[in-house]
């Protein structure tokens, strides 16, 4: 593969989305859309025929993309992956889950706040007695 | 005496948790204020797109008529990686930044690798000469980059589109807010998991 680009300090990065065609038509209109030489997008469109697979492949490649900063990705879409976005834990990209027309936002799914949610259970602090 | 060093010392730890675990608990609350407003807004913003599509027709308002030729994003974010004094990652967006510079260097290098006709660097030079000599101001550039954005749907196309445009770039503004929130929730619960540790 040819040397990727760094995102050293105070360089410029794109966002990637994975989430329904309206999310992304809208982000396309206010000019996020990247489409480089080997016409390779930074969005993933998930309708009903799209895959668990593609979805991860398309995860695993944004994150590891070092010109992309933020990947937004549908909470519903997120669950479909739930075991890949939490054991993501690199600063950047920044994984930000987002609600979707049809499936409003759960804070209790959330990749961040559960981690947090769990610090503060009953579970957590038994744990640390023992 | 080393008693009072010994208890001054603790408690100056039990309140260094203490603020830790404030400022963890202050960040979640502010990330879940920006979600709801981003909830708010990403519904106003598909309302405004099914409106748009309404009054436009669903083969004029859809992802076939997305552009797949190759181009950079004009709405691009700088990334501060953190100096000495933080460690935490700093997003900052850029709308409608000029994608002619990138289209430039992209043109150079296509002429340096290829062996392309000289019209293509002749094309670059005429671009230099016409940028330099009358500039366009930014209020320009950014209608220009907007109506870019708007063309992909066709040239006349319904103020709700425009509407929506413009509501998905209110959207990434609290997007940015919320990827620095992320940022500082996450480095608040670092510090709070390594004093649990310490305990």
């Amino acid at each position: 593969m040819a040397n990727k680009p760094q995102i050293r300090t105070n360089s410029s990065a794109i966002m990637a989305m994975i989430a329904d065609e309206d999310t992304i038509t809208g982000f396309l209109l206010a000019g996020v859309g990247n489409v480089d030489l080997r016409r390779k997008t930074n969005y993933l469109i998930v309708d009903s025929k799209t895959t668990v697979k593609q979805i991860e492949e398309a995860f695993k490649e944004f994150t590891s993309r070092e010109d992309i900063a933020i990947v937004l990705i549908s909470q519903y879409v997120a669950n479909m992956i739930r075991f890949l976005v939490d054991s993501y834990n690199k600063p950047i990209p920044a994984i930000l889950e987002i609600p979707s027309k049809d499936h409003p936002y759960d804070p209790a799914h959330d990749s961040v706040l559960s981690r947090v949610k769990y610090l503060f259970s009953a579970e957590s602090v038994a744990g640390d007695r023992r | 005496m080393q008693t009072s060093v010994d208890g001054n010392q603790s408690s100056n730890e039990i309140a260094g948790a203490d603020q830790n675990i404030l400022n963890l608990l202050d960040s979640m609350d502010n990330y879940l204020i920006l979600v709801d407003s981003l909830s708010s807004s990403l519904r106003q913003g598909w309302l405004e797109l099914a409106s748009a599509r309404y009054s436009m027709g669903a083969s004029r308002v859809n992802s076939s008529l997305f552009d797949l030729k190759s181009h950079q994003a004009s709405t691009t974010l700088q990334v501060d990686n953190g100096g000495i004094d933080t460690e935490l990652p700093c997003f900052t967006l850029c709308k409608w930044t000029s994608s002619d510079e990138a289209k430039l260097e992209e043109d150079e290098l296509l002429k340096n690798k290829s062996d392309s006709p000289p019209v293509q660097h002749l094309e670059s030079e005429e671009r230099k000469a016409e940028e330099s000599g009358s500039p366009v101001t930014a209020n320009n550039h950014v209608e220009k980059e907007r109506f870019k954005s708007l063309s992909m749907f066709g040239t006349l196309v319904s103020p709700k589109l425009r509407a929506t445009q413009s509501t998905f770039e209110t959207t990434l503004e609290t997007l940015v807010e919320m990827s620095n929130l992320r940022a500082s929730l996450l480095c608040a619960y670092d510090h709070v998991q390594k004093d649990r540790k310490t305990d």
